[in-house]
């Protein structure tokens, strides 16, 4: 294996992970703030790749698109948490839980009726279009754009949450809620607000994983199984767990595909489970 | 002495039914409640570990689809006889569940339900690229088994007869697991587990056995399945499978056994229903049903009923004082 091989896989799995740590780190979010485990976070992630593939059809500008998507799908999002999770606040988590399992359903059969359930695919601006190319490697400028991208994107969410005011009520509504509630601080509309924004996060990332690969009705799961997995092997609710993750995952993924070719996917299992054997709290603890 | 007769007279029903068939109603109906009978076999193993002992999985489509493809190979290029493939699935099903089961159980609560998920997840990706087993065309044109010598179950009334048979027993089964001491350790887990290993169990080790049992129960039901069906797809493993196997038991009513094999009967009838009219967004419709029974009726058919009865019973002692 040379340098170049070894240097395309590495920067495929970077870019990969780079989109993952937008919807891991709203799925970790969610979770560590509501104790939501949002299962619908891979169908609002789908939903966002197919309302950007109609934006792009019907206005042709992509970053329309990339904006008015994950607004939407934020705006779904408010929808979901103040009609059906929010009720269910303070009753066991697993009830929430087994609700989103019912959204998730009622998201994917809402896709199949309204786009059908053929592969479908995002236009990209032509000046996206082709490659830089550097010892060897043939690297696709959408890619470069999508890994500066979600890097920009993980640094304000990083910046937001380590040091802002809005950062230090996140964190302390994951510590305490009533401490945080006595302040006067109303921790539901705290709650809104970060279930809109992982919605939004999610969508964002099925915009530009939608201009990546085709977009089915099936990659609802798929893509709830990666941010899962993120999520376990780099510990839940940490946002640094969510990064450390996203690349460790898509690295993997790159690397696996690479060496056992027909069995892709095994390799992230692998990874999974030894982590599991070793640290089961994941490999980042939040304190 | 109630739920005795009630028993005995649903039974009686049961048996009866495949008689009425092409004269009183089509036989489509016996072949209907068949798939009701494998649904409520893997359900109230499911309810076993999840309604008893609190401990949610969402991958219990798994085994499903470990003792379907177990079953369809075995039926397919070795025997066909129906025995070797269901003793070897209760083996299979007893060895994967002890497996994840013990890497799942290491969690509680939504940890579990998300580890229960990826590994079902990572069954479902290598159904779909295991070539030997038809990747992801799945596996077609399994045999009708063999019971006994001269009785296959190619006929649709053999066959209704012999997954009734499986059903009561799994039931009667589970009866007496959960009335026995290791049924009320179970539901110690689920009220406090705390509390339980104070008492000096091995609250890991319940979950565990419990899991295992649940394993074999969706392990036989998939048996059935491929069998029935003649065919098995990797689709066995999707969540979604494993997502409508956790809505009947709670439609039903989890912690009680007839509810999730109401449940059953409830999700597959509304589902034939629905998806006549609507084709394939009849899921939707039934996510939205599952929502509701969530935000509005927790204890699901269930409850409902005994909150009923009780208005009744109230009524009736207001009536006569």
């Amino acid at each position: 294996m040379d340098l170049s091989l070894i240097l395309t896989n590495l920067l495929y799995g970077v870019t990969i992970g780079s989109a993952l740590i937008l919807i891991a780190s709203g799925l970790s979010l969610t979770f560590g703030v509501m104790g939501v485990l949002n299962f619908a976070h891979g169908g609002l992630c789908m939903l966002g790749a197919y309302f950007g593939y109609t934006l792009v059809q019907v206005t042709g500008n992509f970053w329309l698109a990339m904006i008015l998507a994950p607004l939407i799908v934020a705006g779904i999002g408010i929808l979901m948490e103040s009609f059906t999770i929010r009720p269910l606040y303070g009753l066991n988590p697993l009830y929430q839980l087994l609700l989103t399992v019912g959204l998730a359903m009622i998201i994917a059969n809402a896709v199949l009726l309204f786009w059908g359930g053929d592969q479908l695919a995002i236009t990209l601006p032509v000046y996206f279009k082709g490659y830089f190319h550097f010892w060897g490697v043939d690297y696709p400028r959408f890619r470069l754009f999508v890994l500066l991208f979600s890097a920009a994107i993980a640094v304000v969410l990083w910046i937001t949450i380590s040091r802002t005011k809005w950062g230090i009520v996140i964190r302390a509504g994951m510590h305490d809620l009533e401490t945080v509630n006595a302040f006067g601080i109303n921790i539901y509309r705290v709650f809104t607000i970060v279930f809109a924004i992982g919605a939004g996060l999610a969508a964002l990332a099925g915009v530009i994983i939608g201009s990546m690969r085709a977009i089915n009705p099936e990659m609802d799961f798929e893509l709830l199984t990666s941010a899962l997995l993120v999520v376990v092997i780099g510990g839940m609710g940490s946002f640094r767990g969510a990064v450390v993750g996203s690349l460790l995952l898509g690295i993997t993924d790159a690397f696996g595909a690479q060496f056992f070719t027909g069995a892709a996917k095994f390799s992230v299992w692998v990874l999974m489970v030894v982590v599991l054997l070793f640290r089961p709290e994941g490999l980042i603890k939040e304190d | 002495m109630k739920g005795r007769l009630t028993f005995f007279i649903v039974l009686a029903v049961l048996t009866a039914f495949p008689l009425g068939a092409n004269i009183l109603y089509s036989s489509f109906y016996v072949s209907l409640l068949t798939r009701i009978f494998i649904y409520a076999l893997i359900v109230v193993g499911f309810d076993l570990l999840a309604g008893y002992t609190g401990m949610i999985s969402y991958g219990h489509a798994l085994f499903f689809g470990t003792g379907a493809y177990l079953t369809g190979m075995i039926l397919k290029h070795w025997t066909p006889w129906f025995w070797p493939p269901l003793l070897l699935t209760v083996l299979a099903s007893a060895v994967v569940a002890y497996i994840i089961g013990y890497l799942s159980i290491r969690t509680r609560e939504i940890y579990f339900v998300f580890l229960t998920f990826a590994f079902s997840q990572f069954f479902f990706v290598t159904a779909n690229t295991l070539e030997f087993v038809g990747a992801s065309n799945g596996l077609s044109g399994v045999p009708k088994p063999i019971i006994f010598p001269g009785l296959n179950l190619s006929g649709e009334n053999s066959f209704y007869y012999f997954t009734l048979v499986c059903l009561i027993a799994g039931y009667l089964l589970a009866r007496l697991i959960t009335r026995s001491a290791f049924g009320r350790v179970m539901v110690g887990v689920r009220e406090n587990e705390e509390r339980t290993k104070f008492l000096g169990y091995d609250t890991r080790k319940t979950i565990l056995r419990v899991f295992v049992v649940s394993g074999i129960y969706g392990g036989l039901a998939g048996a059935l399945l491929a069998a029935f069906n003649s065919f098995v797809s990797p689709n066995l493993y999707h969540p979604a499978i494993s997502g409508e196997i956790i809505m009947m038991a709670l439609l039903g009513g989890m912690g009680t056994l007839i509810g999730p094999m109401i449940g059953s009967g409830l999700v597959i009838i509304l589902g034939d229903i629905l998806s006549s009219w609507l084709a394939e967004s009849w899921m939707m419709i039934l996510g939205a049903i599952f929502a509701a029974v969530i935000l509005f009726s927790p204890g699901g058919v269930m409850a409902i009923g005994r909150r009923i009865g009780e208005r009744l019973r109230k009524g009736r002692d207001h009536g006569h004082p």
